[in-house]
Protein backbone atom coordinates (compact mmCIF):
# COMPACT_ATOMS: atom_id res chain seq x y z
CA UNK A 1 0.00 0.00 0.00
CA UNK A 2 1.42 3.20 -1.19
CA UNK A 3 2.11 6.29 0.79
CA UNK A 4 -0.54 8.06 -1.45
CA UNK A 5 -3.55 5.54 -1.27
CA UNK A 6 -3.98 6.70 2.37
CA UNK A 7 -5.35 9.65 2.14
CA UNK A 8 -7.64 8.67 -0.69
CA UNK A 9 -9.08 5.89 1.82
CA UNK A 10 -9.81 8.10 4.70
CA UNK A 11 -11.24 10.82 2.33
CA UNK A 12 -13.29 7.98 0.66
CA UNK A 13 -16.09 9.53 -0.74
CA UNK A 14 -16.36 12.14 1.65
CA UNK A 15 -16.29 9.75 4.48
CA UNK A 16 -14.81 13.14 7.06
CA UNK A 17 -14.82 10.33 9.84
CA UNK A 18 -14.19 13.79 11.99
CA UNK A 19 -18.42 13.78 11.68
CA UNK A 20 -18.75 11.07 13.75
CA UNK A 21 -17.12 12.82 16.27
CA UNK A 22 -18.92 16.40 15.34
CA UNK A 23 -22.42 13.70 15.59
CA UNK A 24 -21.80 12.72 18.91
CA UNK A 25 -21.32 16.15 20.36
CA UNK A 26 -24.54 16.95 18.95
CA UNK A 27 -26.60 13.94 20.20
CA UNK A 28 -24.87 14.35 23.63
CA UNK A 29 -25.94 18.38 23.56
CA UNK A 30 -29.47 16.90 22.06
CA UNK A 31 -29.53 14.89 25.06
CA UNK A 32 -28.50 17.44 27.80
CA UNK A 33 -31.21 20.08 26.81
CA UNK A 34 -33.85 18.73 28.90
CA UNK A 35 -31.70 18.30 31.73
CA UNK A 36 -30.90 21.94 31.67
CA UNK A 37 -33.46 23.86 30.98
CA UNK A 38 -37.47 23.56 30.70
CA UNK A 39 -40.28 24.82 28.97
CA UNK A 40 -40.94 25.55 25.77
CA UNK A 41 -37.21 24.77 24.10
CA UNK A 42 -38.25 20.83 25.76
CA UNK A 43 -41.70 21.23 24.19
CA UNK A 44 -40.34 22.14 20.56
CA UNK A 45 -37.17 20.60 19.57
CA UNK A 46 -38.42 17.30 19.38
CA UNK A 47 -40.40 18.43 16.17
CA UNK A 48 -37.42 20.28 14.56
CA UNK A 49 -35.05 16.95 15.07
CA UNK A 50 -38.17 15.35 13.33
CA UNK A 51 -37.85 18.12 10.84
CA UNK A 52 -34.02 17.05 10.54
CA UNK A 53 -34.77 13.74 9.65
CA UNK A 54 -36.60 14.88 6.81
CA UNK A 55 -33.58 17.17 5.92
CA UNK A 56 -31.25 13.58 5.94
CA UNK A 57 -34.23 12.25 3.63
CA UNK A 58 -33.25 14.99 0.78
CA UNK A 59 -29.82 15.02 1.66
CA UNK A 60 -28.99 11.49 0.70
CA UNK A 61 -30.82 11.99 -2.39
CA UNK A 62 -29.55 14.91 -3.59
CA UNK A 63 -26.24 15.39 -1.43
CA UNK A 64 -25.17 11.64 -2.60
CA UNK A 65 -27.33 10.64 -5.17
CA UNK A 66 -27.43 14.16 -7.02
CA UNK A 67 -31.09 13.27 -7.22
CA UNK A 68 -33.50 16.59 -5.82
CA UNK A 69 -37.03 15.89 -4.83
CA UNK A 70 -39.54 18.67 -4.09
CA UNK A 71 -41.83 16.06 -3.08
CA UNK A 72 -40.04 15.28 0.03
CA UNK A 73 -42.91 17.23 2.52
CA UNK A 74 -45.83 14.45 0.79
CA UNK A 75 -43.67 11.32 1.71
CA UNK A 76 -43.83 13.11 5.29
CA UNK A 77 -47.40 13.62 4.93
CA UNK A 78 -48.15 10.69 4.28
CA UNK A 79 -46.40 9.36 7.57
CA UNK A 80 -48.29 12.11 9.75
CA UNK A 81 -51.49 11.28 8.43
CA UNK A 82 -50.71 7.08 8.05
CA UNK A 83 -50.24 7.81 12.24
CA UNK A 84 -53.13 9.98 13.10
CA UNK A 85 -55.74 7.91 11.31
CA UNK A 86 -54.48 5.07 12.77
CA UNK A 87 -54.78 6.11 15.78
CA UNK A 88 -57.76 7.40 15.41
CA UNK A 89 -59.81 4.42 13.55
CA UNK A 90 -57.16 0.96 14.45
CA UNK A 91 -57.97 1.34 17.78
CA UNK A 92 -59.47 -2.03 19.94
CA UNK A 93 -56.63 -4.28 18.34
CA UNK A 94 -54.21 -6.10 20.40
CA UNK A 95 -51.19 -4.07 19.18
CA UNK A 96 -50.69 -0.30 19.92
CA UNK A 97 -52.42 1.59 17.21
CA UNK A 98 -49.30 4.34 17.49
CA UNK A 99 -47.15 1.54 16.58
CA UNK A 100 -49.22 0.37 13.26
CA UNK A 101 -49.29 4.38 12.45
CA UNK A 102 -45.53 4.57 12.71
CA UNK A 103 -45.66 1.33 10.36
CA UNK A 104 -48.00 2.17 7.91
CA UNK A 105 -46.80 5.43 7.76
CA UNK A 106 -42.98 4.22 7.21
CA UNK A 107 -43.53 1.65 4.67
CA UNK A 108 -46.25 3.34 3.53
CA UNK A 109 -44.11 6.28 2.36
CA UNK A 110 -40.97 4.20 1.47
CA UNK A 111 -43.21 1.63 -1.04
CA UNK A 112 -45.31 4.99 -2.60
CA UNK A 113 -41.74 6.71 -3.45
CA UNK A 114 -40.27 2.98 -4.55
CA UNK A 115 -43.12 3.02 -6.88
CA UNK A 116 -42.73 6.08 -8.49
CA UNK A 117 -38.54 5.76 -8.19
CA UNK A 118 -39.53 2.38 -10.21
CA UNK A 119 -41.93 3.88 -12.72
CA UNK A 120 -39.73 6.96 -13.41
CA UNK A 121 -36.23 5.77 -13.09
CA UNK A 122 -36.73 2.27 -15.51
CA UNK A 123 -38.35 4.38 -17.86
CA UNK A 124 -35.01 6.38 -17.80
CA UNK A 125 -36.25 10.16 -17.09
CA UNK A 126 -33.92 13.15 -17.16
CA UNK A 127 -33.43 14.70 -13.91
CA UNK A 128 -35.12 17.49 -14.42
CA UNK A 129 -38.14 15.85 -15.61
CA UNK A 130 -37.63 13.97 -12.17
CA UNK A 131 -38.44 17.08 -10.33
CA UNK A 132 -41.28 17.92 -12.07
CA UNK A 133 -42.56 14.90 -11.05
CA UNK A 134 -42.04 15.09 -7.33
CA UNK A 135 -43.27 18.72 -7.35
CA UNK A 136 -46.41 16.84 -9.03
CA UNK A 137 -46.57 14.52 -6.16
CA UNK A 138 -46.55 16.98 -3.27
CA UNK A 139 -49.44 18.64 -5.20
CA UNK A 140 -51.39 15.59 -5.44
CA UNK A 141 -50.89 14.75 -1.51
CA UNK A 142 -51.64 18.28 -0.44
CA UNK A 143 -55.29 18.34 -2.31
CA UNK A 144 -56.08 15.04 -1.63
CA UNK A 145 -55.92 15.35 1.82
CA UNK A 146 -58.09 18.45 1.15
CA UNK A 147 -60.42 16.91 -1.20
CA UNK A 148 -61.02 14.02 1.39
CA UNK A 149 -62.02 16.21 4.29
CA UNK A 150 -64.36 13.62 6.08
CA UNK A 151 -61.68 11.70 6.43
CA UNK A 152 -58.26 14.17 6.98
CA UNK A 153 -60.45 17.23 8.31
CA UNK A 154 -59.57 18.94 5.19
CA UNK A 155 -58.10 22.39 5.75
CA UNK A 156 -58.79 22.31 9.61
CA UNK A 157 -56.45 19.93 9.55
CA UNK A 158 -56.37 16.32 11.77
CA UNK A 159 -56.23 16.31 15.20
CA UNK A 160 -53.79 13.67 16.38
CA UNK A 161 -53.56 12.16 20.18
CA UNK A 162 -50.13 12.05 21.50
CA UNK A 163 -49.12 8.24 21.54
CA UNK A 164 -48.17 5.93 24.63
CA UNK A 165 -45.42 3.96 24.91
CA UNK A 166 -46.31 0.26 25.18
CA UNK A 167 -44.62 -3.40 25.62
CA UNK A 168 -47.53 -5.92 25.59
CA UNK A 169 -49.13 -5.36 28.58
CA UNK A 170 -46.41 -5.28 31.32
CA UNK A 171 -45.39 -1.68 30.23
CA UNK A 172 -47.29 1.52 29.43
CA UNK A 173 -45.86 4.95 29.39
CA UNK A 174 -47.60 8.33 28.42
CA UNK A 175 -45.80 10.09 25.72
CA UNK A 176 -48.53 13.40 26.91
CA UNK A 177 -45.76 15.25 28.40
CA UNK A 178 -42.79 16.83 26.79
CA UNK A 179 -39.59 15.35 28.47
CA UNK A 180 -40.49 11.71 28.26
CA UNK A 181 -41.54 11.96 24.06
CA UNK A 182 -38.26 14.48 24.12
CA UNK A 183 -36.16 11.10 24.12
CA UNK A 184 -38.06 9.06 22.50
CA UNK A 185 -37.71 11.27 19.63
CA UNK A 186 -34.56 11.36 20.37
CA UNK A 187 -34.16 7.62 20.78
CA UNK A 188 -35.56 7.11 17.39
CA UNK A 189 -33.61 10.10 15.51
CA UNK A 190 -30.11 8.80 16.80
CA UNK A 191 -30.39 5.58 15.60
CA UNK A 192 -31.86 6.09 12.26
CA UNK A 193 -28.85 8.82 11.65
CA UNK A 194 -25.94 6.02 12.98
CA UNK A 195 -27.80 3.22 10.36
CA UNK A 196 -28.43 5.57 7.62
CA UNK A 197 -25.14 7.15 7.77
CA UNK A 198 -23.15 4.01 7.45
CA UNK A 199 -25.00 2.78 4.94
CA UNK A 200 -23.97 5.75 2.79
CA UNK A 201 -20.55 5.47 3.80
CA UNK A 202 -20.55 1.98 3.08
CA UNK A 203 -21.07 -0.03 -0.77
CA UNK A 204 -24.37 1.05 -0.92
CA UNK A 205 -23.64 4.82 -0.59
CA UNK A 206 -20.49 4.78 -2.81
CA UNK A 207 -22.41 3.57 -5.70
CA UNK A 208 -25.10 6.18 -5.80
CA UNK A 209 -22.10 8.60 -5.35
CA UNK A 210 -20.34 6.54 -8.50
CA UNK A 211 -24.17 7.34 -10.13
CA UNK A 212 -24.45 10.75 -9.56
CA UNK A 213 -20.16 11.54 -10.65
CA UNK A 214 -20.87 9.18 -14.13
CA UNK A 215 -24.31 7.24 -14.90
CA UNK A 216 -22.92 5.56 -18.28
CA UNK A 217 -19.94 4.17 -16.38
CA UNK A 218 -21.50 2.88 -13.80
CA UNK A 219 -23.96 0.94 -16.59
CA UNK A 220 -21.01 -0.54 -18.12
CA UNK A 221 -19.52 -1.25 -15.13
CA UNK A 222 -22.74 -3.62 -14.49
CA UNK A 223 -24.21 -1.54 -12.18
CA UNK A 224 -28.07 -1.63 -12.24
CA UNK A 225 -28.63 2.40 -12.16
CA UNK A 226 -32.24 2.39 -12.23
CA UNK A 227 -32.49 -0.20 -9.46
CA UNK A 228 -30.15 1.78 -7.50
CA UNK A 229 -31.45 5.26 -7.89
CA UNK A 230 -34.94 3.63 -7.03
CA UNK A 231 -33.30 2.22 -3.72
CA UNK A 232 -32.08 5.74 -2.40
CA UNK A 233 -35.35 7.19 -3.43
CA UNK A 234 -37.54 4.64 -1.53
CA UNK A 235 -35.19 5.10 1.53
CA UNK A 236 -35.68 8.56 1.05
CA UNK A 237 -39.33 8.34 1.19
CA UNK A 238 -39.27 6.19 4.05
CA UNK A 239 -37.34 8.31 6.11
CA UNK A 240 -39.58 11.17 5.77
CA UNK A 241 -42.13 8.95 6.42
CA UNK A 242 -40.91 7.82 9.39
CA UNK A 243 -40.01 11.79 10.63
CA UNK A 244 -43.74 12.95 9.54
CA UNK A 245 -45.24 9.93 11.74
CA UNK A 246 -43.50 10.97 14.96
CA UNK A 247 -44.03 14.61 13.96
CA UNK A 248 -47.60 14.46 13.98
CA UNK A 249 -48.20 12.72 17.58
CA UNK A 250 -45.55 15.05 19.03
CA UNK A 251 -47.17 18.40 17.04
CA UNK A 252 -50.90 16.47 17.84
CA UNK A 253 -52.02 17.31 14.45
CA UNK A 254 -50.95 16.67 10.72
CA UNK A 255 -51.81 19.43 7.90
CA UNK A 256 -52.05 19.79 4.45
CA UNK A 257 -49.23 22.47 4.77
CA UNK A 258 -46.70 19.61 6.01
CA UNK A 259 -48.12 18.18 2.67
CA UNK A 260 -47.77 20.98 -0.01
CA UNK A 261 -45.01 22.46 -2.31
CA UNK A 262 -44.00 25.30 -0.18
CA UNK A 263 -42.93 22.96 2.47
CA UNK A 264 -41.26 20.47 0.30
CA UNK A 265 -39.22 23.59 -0.85
CA UNK A 266 -38.30 24.58 2.63
CA UNK A 267 -37.04 21.51 2.98
CA UNK A 268 -34.85 22.24 0.10
CA UNK A 269 -33.67 25.04 1.41
CA UNK A 270 -32.45 23.48 4.88
CA UNK A 271 -30.48 20.89 3.16
CA UNK A 272 -28.96 23.77 0.82
CA UNK A 273 -27.77 25.94 3.92
CA UNK A 274 -27.21 22.92 6.28
CA UNK A 275 -25.03 20.90 3.45
CA UNK A 276 -26.63 18.67 1.37
CA UNK A 277 -23.42 16.27 1.23
CA UNK A 278 -23.44 15.48 5.18
CA UNK A 279 -26.36 13.74 6.75
CA UNK A 280 -25.17 15.66 10.18
CA UNK A 281 -25.20 19.00 7.97
CA UNK A 282 -29.06 18.82 6.86
CA UNK A 283 -29.90 17.42 9.86
CA UNK A 284 -28.45 20.47 11.84
CA UNK A 285 -29.35 22.88 8.75
CA UNK A 286 -33.21 21.99 9.49
CA UNK A 287 -32.99 22.60 13.29
CA UNK A 288 -31.49 26.14 13.27
CA UNK A 289 -33.06 27.50 10.26
CA UNK A 290 -36.60 26.18 11.44
CA UNK A 291 -35.42 27.35 14.80
CA UNK A 292 -34.59 30.47 13.42
CA UNK A 293 -37.92 30.86 11.09
CA UNK A 294 -39.82 30.42 14.01
CA UNK A 295 -38.08 33.00 16.26
CA UNK A 296 -37.59 35.80 13.56
CA UNK A 297 -41.43 35.31 12.62
CA UNK A 298 -42.85 35.74 15.86
CA UNK A 299 -40.99 39.04 16.43
CA UNK A 300 -43.69 41.62 14.70
CA UNK A 301 -41.31 43.95 13.15
CA UNK A 302 -40.17 41.69 10.65
CA UNK A 303 -43.00 38.89 10.48
CA UNK A 304 -44.18 39.81 7.33
CA UNK A 305 -40.48 40.34 5.39
CA UNK A 306 -39.65 36.86 7.08
CA UNK A 307 -39.96 34.62 3.62
CA UNK A 308 -37.60 37.58 1.91
CA UNK A 309 -35.19 37.04 5.04
CA UNK A 310 -35.10 33.85 4.01
CA UNK A 311 -34.68 33.65 0.32
CA UNK A 312 -32.22 36.07 0.77
CA UNK A 313 -30.39 34.44 3.46
CA UNK A 314 -30.82 30.98 1.23
CA UNK A 315 -29.19 33.03 -1.90
CA UNK A 316 -25.78 33.92 0.31
CA UNK A 317 -25.35 30.37 1.14
CA UNK A 318 -25.91 29.13 -2.26
CA UNK A 319 -23.30 31.62 -3.40
CA UNK A 320 -20.84 31.66 -0.70
CA UNK A 321 -20.54 28.36 0.63
CA UNK A 322 -21.66 26.03 -2.10
CA UNK A 323 -21.07 23.05 0.55
CA UNK A 324 -23.25 24.78 3.26
CA UNK A 325 -22.87 25.18 7.14
CA UNK A 326 -21.08 21.52 6.80
CA UNK A 327 -18.78 22.60 4.18
CA UNK A 328 -17.98 25.44 6.19
CA UNK A 329 -17.50 23.69 9.22
CA UNK A 330 -15.29 21.18 6.81
CA UNK A 331 -12.96 24.26 5.94
CA UNK A 332 -12.78 25.74 9.06
CA UNK A 333 -11.53 22.52 10.48
CA UNK A 334 -8.96 22.20 8.07
CA UNK A 335 -10.10 20.04 5.64
CA UNK A 336 -10.52 22.06 2.59
CA UNK A 337 -13.47 21.01 0.20
CA UNK A 338 -11.94 18.72 -1.92
CA UNK A 339 -13.68 18.54 -5.45
CA UNK A 340 -14.35 14.51 -5.32
CA UNK A 341 -17.36 15.32 -2.45
CA UNK A 342 -18.16 18.71 -3.92
CA UNK A 343 -18.52 17.24 -7.35
CA UNK A 344 -22.26 16.62 -8.44
CA UNK B 1 -9.01 -22.47 -28.94
CA UNK B 2 -12.46 -22.23 -28.48
CA UNK B 3 -14.64 -19.09 -29.61
CA UNK B 4 -15.52 -16.65 -26.81
CA UNK B 5 -17.18 -14.32 -29.30
CA UNK B 6 -19.15 -15.43 -32.38
CA UNK B 7 -20.76 -12.67 -34.73
CA UNK B 8 -23.20 -13.77 -37.17
CA UNK B 9 -24.74 -11.26 -39.67
CA UNK B 10 -25.06 -8.37 -37.84
CA UNK B 11 -26.62 -5.39 -39.11
CA UNK B 12 -27.51 -2.27 -37.99
CA UNK B 13 -29.35 0.80 -39.40
CA UNK B 14 -29.99 4.20 -38.09
CA UNK B 15 -33.33 5.09 -40.30
CA UNK B 16 -31.69 5.04 -43.57
CA UNK B 17 -28.25 4.76 -43.17
CA UNK B 18 -26.42 1.60 -42.73
CA UNK B 19 -24.05 1.62 -40.43
CA UNK B 20 -23.21 -2.56 -40.10
CA UNK B 21 -24.36 -4.87 -42.83
CA UNK B 22 -24.10 -8.45 -42.23
CA UNK B 23 -21.16 -8.37 -40.03
CA UNK B 24 -19.63 -11.86 -39.16
CA UNK B 25 -17.22 -12.09 -36.99
CA UNK B 26 -15.51 -14.50 -34.26
CA UNK B 27 -13.25 -14.16 -31.51
CA UNK B 28 -10.84 -16.79 -29.66
CA UNK B 29 -10.73 -16.79 -26.18
CA UNK B 30 -7.56 -14.96 -25.48
CA UNK B 31 -7.63 -13.55 -28.91
CA UNK B 32 -6.75 -9.94 -29.56
CA UNK B 33 -8.00 -8.49 -32.93
CA UNK B 34 -7.14 -5.16 -34.27
CA UNK B 35 -10.67 -3.09 -35.88
CA UNK B 36 -9.39 -0.73 -38.52
CA UNK B 37 -11.46 1.30 -40.96
CA UNK B 38 -11.69 5.20 -42.11
CA UNK B 39 -14.30 7.40 -40.23
CA UNK B 40 -17.52 6.54 -40.84
CA UNK B 41 -16.88 2.82 -41.10
CA UNK B 42 -19.13 1.42 -38.16
CA UNK B 43 -16.18 0.39 -35.96
CA UNK B 44 -17.91 2.21 -32.49
CA UNK B 45 -20.96 1.22 -33.91
CA UNK B 46 -19.92 -2.89 -34.32
CA UNK B 47 -18.48 -2.92 -30.76
CA UNK B 48 -21.50 -0.72 -29.32
CA UNK B 49 -23.65 -3.63 -30.39
CA UNK B 50 -21.43 -6.08 -28.22
CA UNK B 51 -21.61 -3.77 -25.47
CA UNK B 52 -25.32 -3.44 -25.42
CA UNK B 53 -25.35 0.31 -26.26
CA UNK B 54 -26.61 -0.32 -29.73
CA UNK B 55 -29.17 -3.22 -30.34
CA UNK B 56 -28.97 -4.06 -33.92
CA UNK B 57 -31.47 -4.28 -36.57
CA UNK B 58 -30.63 -8.16 -37.24
CA UNK B 59 -28.41 -10.60 -36.65
CA UNK B 60 -27.01 -12.48 -33.53
CA UNK B 61 -24.39 -11.84 -31.25
CA UNK B 62 -22.91 -15.01 -28.80
CA UNK B 63 -20.75 -14.51 -25.82
CA UNK B 64 -19.25 -17.80 -24.58
CA UNK B 65 -22.26 -19.85 -26.11
CA UNK B 66 -24.95 -17.30 -24.78
CA UNK B 67 -26.94 -15.35 -26.96
CA UNK B 68 -26.98 -11.58 -25.46
CA UNK B 69 -28.18 -9.69 -28.91
CA UNK B 70 -30.47 -8.26 -26.79
CA UNK B 71 -29.39 -8.09 -23.39
CA UNK B 72 -29.01 -4.61 -21.23
CA UNK B 73 -25.86 -3.23 -20.83
CA UNK B 74 -24.86 -3.76 -17.12
CA UNK B 75 -26.11 -7.54 -17.92
CA UNK B 76 -23.56 -7.91 -20.29
CA UNK B 77 -21.15 -6.26 -18.41
CA UNK B 78 -21.45 -8.30 -15.35
CA UNK B 79 -21.07 -11.61 -17.85
CA UNK B 80 -17.75 -10.19 -18.59
CA UNK B 81 -17.76 -7.78 -21.20
CA UNK B 82 -16.00 -4.42 -20.39
CA UNK B 83 -15.56 -1.43 -22.60
CA UNK B 84 -13.70 1.66 -22.86
CA UNK B 85 -15.34 4.39 -24.43
CA UNK B 86 -13.50 6.60 -27.35
CA UNK B 87 -13.88 9.94 -25.17
CA UNK B 88 -12.83 8.57 -21.77
CA UNK B 89 -15.55 7.76 -19.38
CA UNK B 90 -14.32 7.86 -15.83
CA UNK B 91 -15.11 9.73 -12.57
CA UNK B 92 -12.97 12.96 -13.02
CA UNK B 93 -14.34 13.96 -9.31
CA UNK B 94 -12.91 10.78 -7.77
CA UNK B 95 -9.78 10.02 -7.09
CA UNK B 96 -7.96 7.66 -8.72
CA UNK B 97 -8.40 4.97 -6.14
CA UNK B 98 -11.79 5.61 -5.93
CA UNK B 99 -12.38 5.17 -9.62
CA UNK B 100 -11.00 1.85 -9.30
CA UNK B 101 -12.40 1.05 -6.39
CA UNK B 102 -16.04 1.65 -7.72
CA UNK B 103 -15.37 -1.29 -10.74
CA UNK B 104 -14.30 -3.72 -7.78
CA UNK B 105 -17.57 -2.85 -5.90
CA UNK B 106 -19.16 -4.33 -9.42
CA UNK B 107 -17.82 -7.85 -8.40
CA UNK B 108 -18.60 -9.75 -5.94
CA UNK B 109 -14.89 -9.44 -4.36
CA UNK B 110 -15.23 -9.74 -0.01
CA UNK B 111 -15.09 -6.59 1.24
CA UNK B 112 -11.36 -7.71 3.14
CA UNK B 113 -9.98 -8.34 -0.43
CA UNK B 114 -10.91 -5.03 -1.88
CA UNK B 115 -7.88 -2.89 -0.92
CA UNK B 116 -5.04 -5.70 -2.33
CA UNK B 117 -7.27 -5.59 -5.56
CA UNK B 118 -7.08 -2.11 -6.12
CA UNK B 119 -3.59 -1.99 -5.29
CA UNK B 120 -2.65 -4.88 -7.52
CA UNK B 121 -4.99 -3.08 -10.54
CA UNK B 122 -3.18 0.31 -10.02
CA UNK B 123 0.47 -1.39 -10.27
CA UNK B 124 -0.96 -3.20 -13.45
CA UNK B 125 -1.69 0.44 -15.18
CA UNK B 126 1.49 1.66 -13.65
CA UNK B 127 -1.31 4.31 -11.48
CA UNK B 128 -0.30 3.40 -7.80
CA UNK B 129 1.77 6.78 -7.54
CA UNK B 130 -1.20 8.50 -8.50
CA UNK B 131 -3.68 6.36 -6.21
CA UNK B 132 -5.00 9.63 -4.51
CA UNK B 133 -5.14 11.91 -6.98
CA UNK B 134 -8.35 13.77 -8.64
CA UNK B 135 -8.91 12.03 -11.68
CA UNK B 136 -9.47 15.36 -13.44
CA UNK B 137 -5.90 16.24 -12.86
CA UNK B 138 -4.70 13.25 -14.38
CA UNK B 139 -2.63 13.59 -18.15
CA UNK B 140 -4.32 12.55 -20.99
CA UNK B 141 -2.83 9.42 -21.22
CA UNK B 142 -2.81 8.80 -17.59
CA UNK B 143 -7.26 8.75 -17.71
CA UNK B 144 -6.86 6.66 -20.72
CA UNK B 145 -5.23 3.64 -18.64
CA UNK B 146 -7.12 4.57 -16.01
CA UNK B 147 -10.20 3.48 -17.89
CA UNK B 148 -8.40 0.02 -18.57
CA UNK B 149 -7.39 -0.33 -14.73
CA UNK B 150 -11.44 0.25 -14.37
CA UNK B 151 -12.20 -2.69 -16.69
CA UNK B 152 -9.61 -5.00 -15.20
CA UNK B 153 -11.08 -4.51 -11.42
CA UNK B 154 -14.24 -5.16 -12.82
CA UNK B 155 -13.19 -8.24 -14.01
CA UNK B 156 -14.06 -7.93 -17.68
CA UNK B 157 -12.91 -11.11 -19.67
CA UNK B 158 -13.36 -9.12 -22.82
CA UNK B 159 -11.93 -5.85 -23.38
CA UNK B 160 -13.57 -3.76 -26.31
CA UNK B 161 -11.18 -0.88 -26.60
CA UNK B 162 -12.47 2.03 -28.70
CA UNK B 163 -9.17 4.17 -29.90
CA UNK B 164 -7.40 3.77 -26.70
CA UNK B 165 -4.28 5.87 -27.57
CA UNK B 166 -6.35 8.84 -28.99
CA UNK B 167 -4.71 11.92 -27.96
CA UNK B 168 -1.25 10.11 -27.07
CA UNK B 169 2.02 10.79 -27.31
CA UNK B 170 4.13 8.49 -30.01
CA UNK B 171 5.81 7.18 -26.49
CA UNK B 172 2.68 6.83 -24.77
CA UNK B 173 0.81 5.32 -27.65
CA UNK B 174 3.97 2.45 -27.89
CA UNK B 175 3.78 1.64 -24.09
CA UNK B 176 -0.15 1.06 -24.07
CA UNK B 177 0.59 -1.21 -26.94
CA UNK B 178 2.36 -2.85 -24.66
CA UNK B 179 0.48 -2.50 -21.83
CA UNK B 180 -2.67 -4.46 -23.80
CA UNK B 181 -0.49 -6.87 -24.80
CA UNK B 182 1.05 -7.87 -21.50
CA UNK B 183 -2.30 -7.80 -19.92
CA UNK B 184 -4.48 -10.10 -22.38
CA UNK B 185 -1.54 -12.65 -22.23
CA UNK B 186 -0.86 -12.30 -18.31
CA UNK B 187 -3.99 -12.61 -17.49
CA UNK B 188 -5.52 -14.58 -20.37
CA UNK B 189 -8.50 -11.96 -21.60
CA UNK B 190 -9.60 -11.04 -24.79
CA UNK B 191 -9.84 -7.71 -26.63
CA UNK B 192 -11.05 -6.21 -29.56
CA UNK B 193 -8.88 -2.60 -30.33
CA UNK B 194 -10.30 -0.27 -32.73
CA UNK B 195 -7.60 1.96 -33.96
CA UNK B 196 -5.84 4.37 -36.11
CA UNK B 197 -2.49 4.69 -35.54
CA UNK B 198 0.18 2.30 -37.73
CA UNK B 199 2.59 1.81 -35.80
CA UNK B 200 0.64 0.54 -32.90
CA UNK B 201 -1.19 -1.71 -34.94
CA UNK B 202 2.16 -3.45 -36.93
CA UNK B 203 3.09 -3.60 -32.96
CA UNK B 204 0.45 -5.47 -31.79
CA UNK B 205 0.89 -7.94 -34.10
CA UNK B 206 -2.62 -8.93 -34.21
CA UNK B 207 -5.00 -10.03 -36.75
CA UNK B 208 -6.34 -7.35 -38.02
CA UNK B 209 -10.33 -6.76 -39.55
CA UNK B 210 -11.01 -3.84 -41.77
CA UNK B 211 -14.05 -2.19 -41.59
CA UNK B 212 -15.25 -0.11 -44.80
CA UNK B 213 -18.94 0.84 -45.43
CA UNK B 214 -20.22 -1.21 -42.45
CA UNK B 215 -19.09 -4.22 -44.09
CA UNK B 216 -16.20 -6.27 -43.74
CA UNK B 217 -13.53 -5.68 -46.23
CA UNK B 218 -10.90 -8.29 -45.54
CA UNK B 219 -9.42 -9.96 -42.29
CA UNK B 220 -5.51 -10.71 -42.19
CA UNK B 221 -2.30 -10.47 -40.18
CA UNK B 222 -0.77 -6.87 -40.84
CA UNK B 223 1.07 -7.88 -43.17
CA UNK B 224 -1.94 -9.24 -45.75
CA UNK B 225 -3.48 -6.38 -44.56
CA UNK B 226 -0.40 -3.76 -45.21
CA UNK B 227 -0.07 -5.57 -48.98
CA UNK B 228 -4.13 -5.55 -49.86
CA UNK B 229 -4.63 -3.54 -52.82
CA UNK B 230 -8.59 -2.85 -51.47
CA UNK B 231 -6.78 -1.50 -47.96
CA UNK B 232 -4.70 0.41 -49.74
CA UNK B 233 -7.19 1.97 -52.44
CA UNK B 234 -9.78 2.40 -49.25
CA UNK B 235 -7.10 4.41 -47.36
CA UNK B 236 -5.74 6.77 -50.22
CA UNK B 237 -8.96 7.21 -51.33
CA UNK B 238 -10.00 9.06 -47.96
CA UNK B 239 -6.53 9.99 -46.98
N1 LIG C 1 -26.67 6.88 -32.80
C1 LIG C 1 -26.54 7.12 -34.14
N2 LIG C 1 -27.57 7.64 -34.84
C2 LIG C 1 -27.47 7.87 -36.16
N3 LIG C 1 -26.37 7.61 -36.89
C3 LIG C 1 -25.31 7.08 -36.24
C4 LIG C 1 -25.34 6.82 -34.83
N4 LIG C 1 -24.14 6.29 -34.47
C5 LIG C 1 -23.40 6.23 -35.61
N5 LIG C 1 -24.09 6.72 -36.66
C6 LIG C 1 -23.60 6.78 -38.05
O1 LIG C 1 -23.17 5.50 -38.41
C7 LIG C 1 -21.98 5.57 -39.18
C8 LIG C 1 -20.87 4.77 -38.52
O2 LIG C 1 -20.46 5.47 -37.35
P1 LIG C 1 -19.39 4.90 -36.33
O3 LIG C 1 -19.79 3.52 -35.96
O4 LIG C 1 -19.27 5.87 -35.22
O5 LIG C 1 -18.08 4.89 -37.22
P2 LIG C 1 -16.54 4.84 -36.80
O6 LIG C 1 -16.44 4.54 -35.36
O7 LIG C 1 -15.98 3.78 -37.67
O8 LIG C 1 -15.96 6.17 -37.15
C9 LIG C 1 -21.64 7.05 -39.33
O9 LIG C 1 -22.16 7.50 -40.57
C10 LIG C 1 -22.40 7.67 -38.19
O10 LIG C 1 -22.77 9.00 -38.48
MG1 LIG D 1 -15.59 5.62 -33.72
Amino acid sequence: MTAESQPARRGLFGGFRREDLAALVVFLLLAAVPLAISGYVVYILPQYMLLGVLAMSLALLWGYGGIVSFGQAAFFAIGAYAMGLAMKHLIGLPINSAYLGILIGTIGAGLVALLIGYFLFSAGVRAAYFVVATLALSIVVEQTVKSFSDITGGWNGLYVDRMTLTLGSMFELSLFDDAPIYYVVLAVVVPVYIVVAALMRGRFGKIVIGIRENEDRMTALGFNVPLYKTLVFGLSGLLAGVAGAFYATHAQFAHPVNAGVLFSTQVVIWVAIGGRHSLLGAFVGAIVVAALSNYLSSIEAIQSYWPLVMGLIFIAVIVLFRRGLAGLVESLAGKGPHGRVAGH
Amino acid sequence: MAALLVIEGLTKRFRGLVANSDVSFALAAGELRCIIGPNGAGKTTFISMISGHVIPTSGRILFKDRDITRLPVHVRARIGIGRKFQTPTVFDNLSVYENIELAVLATPTPRRGRHAKIMRTLDLVRLADHSGQTVGALAHGARQWLEVGILLAGEAQLLLLDEPTAGMTAEETHSTGELIRRLVRELSLSAIIIEHDINFIRDLKAPVTVLHLGRVLVEGSFAEIERNEQVRSVYLGNA
